[in-house]
């Protein structure tokens, strides 16, 4: 009896390795997010995403259960019981945005050690038994340069707004953006304030630091989220606008709109789309599936230029950020470029 | 307050006033900033700072009135009280000049409102008033992110102008909130409200037996701090062209700090209101200053801190020493 179950479980097996991609054996799994923040436009974004994504997939029975959980005070130990509340109730995978990529390595391998998959996204973990969806931050911050040095061949000097302190994303965004520098000496960076991704802050932050620098600010490097507090912290000081590299807030494209129209203002705008959250789900899935996926796979940017302005302006909703969802197909293509 | 018997210099007296340290650190503070450019742009850091100023010293007031009403009290719910006001303010006046007085009223009722909800978990539930005013603060910012999910409406136009305009580089904002600034203080100094207040924080059950109406004291000053709190999300909308979820964050921690450094009295029962301004003014000041001379963020933190410090215990020194 023993062994022609064994036979027809082999048999099963054998039959799902053959038939593939073809149909998800995930069913009866499912799946949790814990997600550290939700106090802003991208995060807020970010669960929308999640819901418009997994709730179909969860009706079509792909998954079991997709739900999303956050924690109130952005806390890591607050983050690592909740995440181990959802070992204890049973979900198959866990997909993360950390508060902390080192501090949560305890609680994360508790739950790998129980058998659950974890992958992390955005807010990324270092623990080796988890996934890891990470963004080449160095990467967009050294493409910020690059698209001036084709706008201002001639260079100048420009004023580096970064994000908060102390969070290894503002590390490595800036760390981009000084190599790029380095690389283009025509470009000086005369001055460097923390605008924590945040327009009101950024606002200030600018707007102290303006009057002791020169007159001839040809642009401004940002980190996303903070260009429309730039701006107006320039108008606000009289000053010749500068070329403000954006972050896909709606504000900061509005504003953008405007002054395309008014004086064919040229930029550029990139971040990660909050839509991030369902590329991890459905790598989530495919590894619940037995996929093979390897450790770390990198997001694609979502970038809007002048001709795409409009558009990415009309899909975006006021006061969000421009965001794209993820099919099933873009995360196996995302798993396809990191195996190579 | 133990004068000496032969009546002080007046430049003794000004020494003697706790708030003063305040301006010291925060005239210094701009002097070296703008020693950066040789003395160019005083005029422009200045501006800058009177209009960043501006709304620390509106959440300032309200916070400094529940401080002084002695230990354990303190509003909490300041950011989330400001977003909230920012948001809704905004979302009704929907960029119509002519919703601008309607769009104050929202914002100050939603203060009113968060500030009775405030005082009936104090009272009614007996939950102490750190705790009470952090759990309402939760309640109020999810409040708000359910309500405006984030989005930013731009203020009406004249709300914007007016936020934003000055009269020979001084905002005029800033102004007026001077001009509110000196009415609280005569109020904490000279009505039988504010001396109430100051009774409460010296000794709360002496003032109760001395007759003062120390529930309803109390509800004014947890009310005062929201209504301002609303009242400053309004006008930061304005001013920075709309609400966002995190525009309340800062000024938790801002506005404690402009009353420690202020020169009031963390353990209530003595404070005072021009500190406010000097401290708030200072705060802007300090991180200016490390930004213009370019020090990289560790080393920023770790001089707010030093210079934060030296300045409490300079104010604090004085007023053990007389």
């Amino acid at each position: 009896m023993t062994r022609f179950t064994g036979m027809l479980s082999l048999a099963a097996l054998a039959a799902t390795l053959l038939a593939g991609s073809a149909l998800a054996d995930t069913a009866d799994k499912k799946i949790a997010l814990s997600n550290n923040y939700a106090g802003n436009s991208w995060r807020q974004a970010m669960l929308r995403s999640w819901d418009k994504v997994t709730k179909p997939a969860v009706q079509a029975g792909i998954v079991a259960a997709a739900d999303p959980f956050t924690t109130a005070e952005n806390q890591v130990t607050e983050q690592a019981a909740q995440i181990q509340n959802l070992v204890l109730q049973g979900y198959n995978a866990i997909v993360l945005n950390a508060a902390s990529p080192d501090a949560l390595n305890g609680a994360v391998k508790e739950a790998c050690d129980a058998g659950v998959i974890v992958v992390s996204f955005d807010g990324i973990v270092t623990e080796p038994c988890a996934w890891r969806i990470a963004v080449d931050f160095k990467t967009m911050g050294k493409d910020e340069i690059t698209y001036l040095k084709d706008k201002l061949p001639n260079g100048g000097n420009v004023l580096e707004i970064r994000g908060l302190a102390g969070v290894f994303v503002d590390d490595e965004i800036s760390k981009g953006i000084h190599e790029g520098a380095t690389e283009n000496p025509q470009f000086k960076i005369v001055g460097s304030v923390h605008g924590d991704w945040d327009q009101a802050k950024a606002q200030a932050a600018v707007a102290g630091i303006l009057p002791s620098l020169p007159d001839d600010i040809v642009a401004v490097v940002t980190q996303g989220g903070d260009g429309y507090g730039a701006a107006q912290a320039f108008k606000a000081a009289g000053r010749k606008m500068p070329i403000i590299v954006m972050g896909n807030r709606q504000d900061e494209l509005a504003w953008w709109k405007e002054q395309k129209d008014a004086n064919g203002y040229e930029t550029y705008s990139a971040s990660i789309a909050p839509g991030v959250s369902t590329l991890a789900f459905w790598v989530a899935q495919q590894i619940l599936d037995g996929k093979e996926v390897p450790k770390d796979l990198v997001v694609p940017f979502l970038r809007i230029d002048q001709a795409g302005l409009e558009k990415a302006l009309e899909t975006t909703e006021k006061g969000g950020v421009a965001n794209v969802e993820y099919t099933a197909e873009d995360a196996q293509k995302v798993v396809d470029a990191a195996k190579k | 307050m133990s004068d000496a018997a032969s009546p002080p210099s007046p430049l003794r007296r000004l020494m003697a006033r706790p708030w003063l340290w305040a301006y010291v650190a925060a005239f210094a503070v701009f002097i070296v900033t703008i020693l950066f450019t040789g003395g160019r742009s005083g005029g422009e850091v200045a501006t800058a700072a009177f209009t960043f100023a501006t709304f620390s010293v509106i959440v300032g007031i309200g916070q400094m009135f529940v401080v002084t009403l002695g230990p354990g009290n303190v509003d909490l719910s300041i950011p989330a009280t400001i977003t909230l006001a920012g948001a809704v303010a905004t979302k009704i006046m929907d960029t119509q000049d002519g919703m601008i007085l309607v769009g104050l009223l929202v914002a100050l009722a939603c203060g009113a409102a968060v500030g009775i909800f405030n005082y009936g978990l104090i009272i009614l539930l007996r939950i102490p008033p750190i705790i009470a005013t952090l759990s309402s603060s939760f309640l109020v910012q999810s409040t708000a992110i359910a309500y405006g999910r984030g989005i930013r409406i731009k203020p009406p136009p004249a709300l914007a102008d007016f936020t934003t305009s000055q009269v020979f580089g001084m905002p005029v904002l800033a102004i007026c909130v001077i001009l509110l600034a000196a009415v609280m203080e005569v109020v904490l100094r000279r009505t039988l409200y504010g001396r109430w207040v100051t009774a409460i924080g010296q000794n709360i059950r002496a003032a109760r037996l001395a007759g003062v109406p120390v529930g309803r004291t109390r509800f004014a000053a947890y009310m005062m701090s929201a209504v301002f709190a609303g009242l400053c999300g309004y006008l930061l909308s304005g001013f920075s062209g709309g609400s966002s979820l995190s525009m309340g964050e800062e000024y938790l921690l801002t506005s404690i700090a402009l009353v420690v450094i202020g020169g009031s009295s963390v353990a209530g029962g003595n404070s005072n209101v021009p500190g406010l301004w000097g401290a708030a003014l200072f705060l802007f000041l300090v991180v200016t200053m490390l930004n213009t001379y370019g020090f990289g963020a560790g080393l920023r933190y770790l001089a707010t801190g030093a210079i934060i410090i030296a300045v409490i215990v300079a104010a604090s020194r004085r007023r053990t020493a007389r």
